[in-house]
Parts: C-alpha cells; sequence; structure tokens
C-alpha cells in the first residue's frame, strides 16, 4: 500500500462531503497530478457518493397521517409514568379497516348492524394505554390489550359500540341517541354516564362499574332481563364462552350466578379500586393470583406463568403506582410467600 | 429551518415532509425495523410538538432532533438487548432494496452494489457517520454534536470509510483491466 494512500482518502472525503478547506483542497489536486492513476478511483467513488440511491428508501405510505393520529391521542393521554414502559399505539385508520374488520366485526358481534359498514377500530398492545375521543364527543381510555370498534355512521341515531377488554367511558349527555356498549356477554345502554367495562375473553368474568349516571345493562343469555346500575354498583356476569363455549346448554348457565355489588374504594384513593388504572395505577382487589397475573401480564407486557395450581387461588390486594415489575413481583412474593423468576419477558411463580 | 413553530401545523407538518425520512433511515439503521423506526420519528416529531414553546432555546433544530432520534433508538436497543441479536442478519438483506439508478451511474450495478455492502460492513459508529454525511447531507460538526464525539473523528471516520469503499475488489480490477488496456495500446 502507497504511504500516502491515507492521506488520499482522508482528502477525497473531505471534498465530496464539501468540508475541505483551500488548502487541503489543492493538496489533493497536487496529489492528483502526481499520481494520475488515483485519478480514476476518484471518479468512480465520487460518482456513487453523488448518485448511488439511499440504501433505505425512508418512511412507509401513510407516516404522516399515522403520526398525527399518535400526536393527537398522546397530547389527551394523563403525563406518561417514568421507568420506561414503552407506550406504543398502534391505531388501525378508516381505510385499512374496511374490509378486515367487516369480517371480525360480523364473527365477534352479530347483534351489530351490517357487516358492510366501515368500522373504526382502536386497539392497544399489552403495556399501554390510549384515550380516544369519539366523535360525539365522549371520552373513552381503552386499557391494554384493548379493542374498541365503532362504526362510521357512529353519530347516526344510535351510538354503538364494541368493546374486547377494558375501558373507562365517559359519555357525552345526549338523550335522544342511547350510547349502547356491546362486549360478548352484556350490552350496556346508556344516556350519558361514567363507568368502567372489563370485557376480556380470556378472564372469568365481565364486568360494569358506574361512576355517575345511570345505565341499563342486558345480558345476552338473558335477553329479556334489564339491569338498572346505579353510581357505585358493580355488576360481575360470568363469560359464558370461556370454558366449553357454544356447547354449553343455557340451562347449565344459568345456575352461574350473577352478582351485584357495590364498587370498592380504598382509604388512599377517592376514585374506586376498579378506575385507578385510568389514572395509571395497577390495583388489585382480593383478586386471585390467577387474576393478577392476566393483569400484571397486559400491564407490563410480559408472560406470567403459575406453576403449581393451588397457587392460583391465593387473593391479592394493592396498589402500585410508580413500581416496576421487579417492585410489584416482591412485594406479591412477600404478601404470598411463593418464589418467583424474571426472564427476559417471562415471570415464572412456583411454591 | 427556524420555522416559528408555536402552535403553526402547517409549519409543523412541513418539517416532517422534510426531515421524517432522514431521521427514518438513521433509526432504521440503528435498530433494524421499519415499524420500530417509524415510531421513532413519530416520537420525536411527537416531542418536538410539546417542546415547541422553547424551541428558541434550541440552536440547531436538526440536530436537536437527530439527538433525539439517537436517543430513543438507544433506548430501544438498550432494553431489547438480549432479544433483538438473532433478526438481524435477516433484516439486513431483506429490508434494503437498491434502488440505485444505473442509468445515472457510469460505474456497473455490480460495483455499486459491492460498495454498498462495503458501507453495511462499517463498524456501527462509522456507517452512522457515514450515512449522515453522505445521505442526509450533515456538515461534519453536526454530525459530531448528533453523536456526541469529536468533529475530528467525525472527519478521520469518514476518511476510512472512504478507503475501504475505494478498497473494493471490483473497482480494483476495473482500474487494473483499464491500466492493462493503455499499455496494450502503447
Amino acid at each position: 500500500m502507497h504511504p500516502r494512500e491515507d492521506q488520499f482518502w482522508l482528502l477525497v472525503s473531505l471534498r465530496l462531503s464539501g468540508e475541505a478547506t483551500a488548502e487541503e483542497a489543492a493538496t489533493l489536486d497536487r496529489l492528483l497530478h502526481e499520481r494520475p492513476e488515483m485519478a480514476a478511483r476518484l471518479e468512480a467513488t465520487s460518482d456513487w457518493w453523488t448518485h448511488a440511491a439511499p440504501r433505505n428508501p425512508g418512511l412507509k405510505k401513510g407516516a404522516l397521517q399515522r403520526h398525527l393520529q399518535r400526536l393527537n391521542e398522546r397530547e389527551n393521554l394523563p403525563p406518561r409514568r417514568r421507568g420506561g414502559r414503552r407506550l406504543f399505539l398502534f391505531v388501525v385508520g378508516i381505510a385499512a379497516s374496511l374490509a378486515g374488520f367487516a369480517f371480525f366485526f360480523y364473527h365477534w358481534t352479530p347483534k351489530l348492524s351490517a357487516p358492510a359498514v366501515a368500522h373504526n377500530s382502536i386497539s392497544t398492545k399489552c403495556g399501554s394505554k390510549s384515550k380516544i375521543q369519539l366523535p360525539d364527543g365522549s371520552q373513552v381510555w381503552l386499557n391494554s390489550d384493548s379493542r374498541l370498534i365503532y362504526s362510521e355512521t357512529f353519530t347516526g341515531n344510535a351510538r354503538e359500540v364494541q368493546l374486547c377488554g377494558e375501558a373507562y367511558f365517559d359519555v357525552a349527555k345526549d338523550p335522544v341517541h342511547p350510547f349502547v356498549i356491546h362486549t360478548n356477554t352484556i350490552d350496556v345502554r346508556v344516556l350519558g354516564t361514567t363507568l368502567n367495562v372489563r370485557s376480556y375473553s380470556n378472564e372469568k368474568n365481565t364486568e360494569a362499574v358506574l361512576i355517575h349516571g345511570s345505565v341499563e345493562v342486558t345480558l345476552h343469555s338473558d335477553p329479556e332481563k334489564k339491569i338498572i346500575l346505579k353510581p357505585n354498583d358493580k355488576l360481575v356476569v360470568p363469560n359464558a364462552n370461556l370454558a366449553g363455549a357454544k356447547t354449553a346448554k343455557p340451562d347449565a348457565d344459568s345456575g352461574r350466578t350473577l352478582n351485584l355489588g357495590k364498587a370498592h374504594f380504598m382509604s388512599r384513593d377517592s376514585s374506586a379500586v376498579e378506575v385507578l388504572w385510568v389514572k395509571n395505577k395497577l390495583a388489585f382487589d382480593q383478586e386471585t393470583l390467577e387474576t393478577v397475573a392476566l393483569k400484571m401480564g397486559r400491564w407490563f407486557d410480559v408472560q406470567v406463568v403459575i406453576t403449581d395450581d393451588s397457587l392460583k387461588h391465593m387473593e391479592f390486594s394493592g396498589v402500585f403506582e410508580e413500581e416496576a415489575l421487579p417492585q410489584v413481583m416482591e412485594a406479591l412474593r412477600l404478601t404470598g410467600n411463593f418464589h418467583y423468576s424474571i426472564h427476559r419477558r417471562v415471570v415464572t411463580i412456583r411454591p | 429551518m427556524r420555522i416559528a413553530l408555536y402552535e403553526d401545523m402547517k409549519a409543523y407538518k412541513q418539517l416532517y415532509e422534510l426531515l421524517a425520512n432522514g431521521l427514518y433511515r438513521f433509526s432504521y439503521s440503528m435498530v433494524r425495523s421499519a415499524e420500530v423506526a417509524e415510531e421513532i420519528v413519530s416520537d420525536v416529531f411527537i416531542k418536538l410538538w410539546q417542546m415547541r414553546a422553547r424551541l428558541s432555546e434550541v440552536d440547531n433544530l436538526k440536530v436537536y432532533l437527530y439527538t433525539i432520534a439517537r436517543n430513543c433508538s438507544l433506548n430501544y436497543l438498550e432494553r431489547n438487548a438480549d432479544s433483538r441479536v438473532i433478526g438481524l442478519e435477516n433484516l439486513d438483506n431483506a429490508a434494503f432494496v437498491e434502488g440505485a439508478n444505473p442509468a445515472d451511474l457510469c460505474i456497473s450495478a455490480d460495483l455499486a452494489n459491492q460498495m454498498r455492502r462495503i458501507v453495511q460492513q462499517l463498524p456501527p459508529q462509522c456507517r452512522l457517520i457515514f450515512q449522515l454525511v453522505r445521505e442526509e447531507g450533515l456538515r461534519y460538526k453536526e454530525v459530531a454534536a448528533i453523536l456526541d464525539v469529536s468533529p475530528f473523528t467525525v472527519r478521520n471516520q469518514l476518511a476510512i470509510a472512504m478507503q475501504k469503499i475505494g478498497e473494493a475488489p471490483l473497482l480494483k480490477d476495473v482500474l487494473l483491466k483499464d491500466a492493462r488496456q493503455k499499455l496494450a495500446e502503447k
């Protein structure tokens, strides 16, 4: 290798990037004059420098729209908690939802209007939450791993949404157009009110907690029966489809009780335990470890495995605000007297 | 560059159009995932929007945004340190669709590809420096500020990158052939 090789390439790089001083430019010219065979190299590299396309073309189409939607949602969110938890919002736009969601929609909710109508769908992944404003002004906080679907004609006669997962609704008052929340187990009909609905398909029960106003709940298993909730009422309905789904006879189902109770308050907070998640607090209220595991899985975006069935029925209560996963696990371990390990995104709990 | 962003959505969108692709390419070459890189760019612009009242304090907006993108990318890599390693190679080849325009190039497509591969195989810092200077047209001192290194490092690393690219085997072949031809003519 020629001793001046390094210097040559330094000068070339300075020239190509436009950083060469007059003196450096002169040195390069002199070098090229002395060694004309270098000129061909400069020519080839400089040709490539100026004309080769970027290795990576850039953002995919629609990125600006997706960004503006995220910006819009983020602006309405409560301050993000510290600790570097990812807050990924995956929002499916109107256009994209047309064909795909017509199918999903039909599949999940034969009760709701014709499947040909376009739907908006908003979903959250594990470890993230989102706040949405519906076209009628109603506000919806969507908890982790949840999906809210509403039709494009939402502002029409009935305001109807389909919920899978958990959401807190602050429904805009409109006595003429009732707001209906459909879940797999119950339908909740409201006029203008605040309530929390929790209906995860992998949990045993669907719950509705009313904060203000009044709502009317219809059970899918018994459509004739209407239940009126008053503020702080909490309705718990077993999810029919968890165990054997369609094969279970209605008679067998009626044996399972639905439970009308009260929302729980803990001394520290003015809000009911059921809606603390809206304030970014992870709360357990005499919940079994099995439910706690599901909640934590969604909250921290991890998989929680319980190796021994006897542990699943232990009950836990507690509120966590800023705590990271290891702190929460440590607190639970102290009360539950079990062992656990955290490896990557899997938490294993054993006796 | 210094568009007043005070509540001005139009200016904000223009700035996005202007810088988003460069920021995306930059983040992409660090995180190696189109989705994550897009999200990082989005995060950067969300931050910009939240900061809009204090933008007058920012010296060089472009450098500022690239710095945020770098920090977001590093955070992401740190969080996903163990799970990312596997995917790197697959992504590398699949994701880069070469958009070279052979019509504009005097050198052969093979040679251009070889040079491109050399860039990909540069050490990470060297590759980022090269990319920021060539593809995004940033000045040495801007790159230095973004990557938190001295301008001298940028200058040296770029020289190293150029030398490696200049040593592409195909380029040598071409030059050798040229020389032989000249010799034969004589």
